[in-house]
């Protein structure tokens, strides 16, 4: 590896930002603040893609459209109607679901050669343990729902499919599917402590 | 539909298991009913929680294309202004050449990494095998559930954090300094066991952060970070920069 690849993957991380606030500077066209947004929410929006979509190929594709639209339209984030992540990840959850809509029966992509990560970076690696907690809360906070709440839940936010196809898989009649969503929702906001300022 | 009904349809819509009718019929609801929009709000919120457990990796190249393509996108204007002034013709000429220059810098070392990745197809084949390893191994330890985490700082600033595992018989060392040592030095990574310290890996010159995997790591009292001449030394150089105590 050449001495300046190793420079450019090892940036002096600057201190802990903060979503909103750098979100604000992108929409003033700052591309470094966006280069420190991308670092704090990537992995999760690449991985909630990827989830949602199974193939790394197209959640790569689809992750790559997502963030750029983020740097698109950050003038349009309201601050008042919610945090940043949660807004960016609406998005990118927005996007996978309706790739999986447009793209039920294709199939066969070819496989991109997956060759550019070279180390695991830090910052990401320093994410995953500060994350770590919260995402244990996630996890445990899904364990409080009812088994029909938590299945109408992950089925549609993980796996993509509408709340008719989870009633169908569920075998369960839709208006129930419908309240499951809403309460089992409510529930995980209210174990989860999630307040809108606004 | 009543309103009842539509309303109903908050939940589904927050996780966006929604049709399209469906979703239209719901934002017109929501414009005119502050209530329903607050609550849509606060269970979107919740729903965006549900990313972080996905959490994974992307490709290095991701970033690199990112950041390609948003020197080249404009962006929309502020939904809310009224009367937003058009840009003046010279802000707009300033503008584009920042924008041109950060297309130089952000390119400039994104065709430098791809220059080495096009010669060396084979040897980035391996790199990335290994990176995957790494990766993998990485995860593999952080997720352990009987993980501990302790964190130091650094002389100089900066902090450095040890997660470590009995279950996996492994630690990760994440080292991130503000700056790198003075006089051309460099980090070096230390286990420490009684009187005896090994190196866990030394740090290039200029470079301050590290993620280092750790075999055995439990086995050991403690970990240090030190600073030693480029290439490192075989035994560390006092004071410790750092360290944290494996417990």
């Amino acid at each position: 590896m050449s001495e300046r690849a190793r420079d450019h993957l090892t940036a002096v991380p600057d201190p802990p930002p903060d979503a909103a606030g750098l979100l604000r500077l992108v929409a003033r066209g700052d591309e470094k603040a966006f280069g420190r947004l991308y670092d704090m929410v990537a992995p999760r929006v690449y991985g909630l893609i990827r989830r949602v979509l199974r193939d790394p190929a197209q959640a790569e594709e689809v992750a790559q459209e997502v963030l750029v639209e983020v740097w698109r339209t950050a003038a349009r984030f309201d601050a008042a109607r919610g945090s940043a992540t949660s807004w960016i990840f609406t998005i990118a959850h927005r996007r996978a679901v309706d790739r999986v809509r447009a793209e039920q029966a294709a199939s066969d992509r070819v496989m991109k050669v997956g060759a550019a990560a070279v180390d695991t970076p830090y910052d990401e690696v320093a994410d995953e343990v500060a994350g770590r907690l919260e995402r244990q809360q996630v996890r445990s906070c899904l364990d409080e729902l009812t088994q029909l709440q938590r299945q109408a839940v992950t089925l549609a936010y993980y796996r993509g499919y509408s709340y008719r196809e989870v009633a169908d898989l569920l075998e369960t009649p839709l208006p129930t599917v419908k309240t499951r969503m809403r309460d089992g929702l409510i529930r995980l906001r209210d174990c989860l402590g999630v307040e809108v300022p606004a | 539909m009543t309103t009842a009904d539509i309303h109903a349809l908050v939940g589904a819509y927050a996780l966006n298991a929604v049709d399209d009718l469906e979703r239209a019929a719901f934002d017109r609801h929501v414009a005119g009913c502050d209530s329903c929009r607050a609550e849509l709000d606060e269970l979107r919120e919740a729903a965006g929680r549900l990313a972080d457990p996905a959490w994974s990796v992307p490709p290095r190249r991701l970033r690199v294309e990112v950041l390609n393509k948003v020197s080249r996108t404009r962006q929309l204007p502020p939904v809310t202004s009224p009367a937003a002034e058009p840009v003046r013709r010279a802000d707009r000429r300033r503008w584009l050449v920042a924008a041109a220059a950060a297309v130089l810098l952000a390119g400039g070392t994104g065709v430098a990494v791809y220059a080495v990745q096009e010669q060396r197809l084979g040897e980035q084949r391996d790199l990335a095998t290994a990176a995957e390893q790494h990766e993998a191994r990485t995860r593999g330890i952080l997720a352990s559930p009987d993980l501990v985490i302790r964190t130091a700082r650094m002389i100089g600033g900066g902090k450095v954090t040890l997660a470590y595992s009995y279950a996996q018989d492994a630690g990760v060392i994440m080292l991130g300094a503000d700056a790198p040592p003075p006089n051309g030095e460099v980090f070096q990574m230390w286990t420490l066991r009684g009187e005896q310290a090994t190196s866990a890996g030394v740090l290039a010159v200029g470079q301050t952060t590290a993620v280092q995997i750790v075999e055995g790591l439990p086995d050991n009292d403690a970990i240090g970070i030190t600073a030693e001449p480029a290439g490192g030394a075989d035994q560390p150089s006092l004071p410790l920069v750092s360290s944290v105590q494996i417990v």
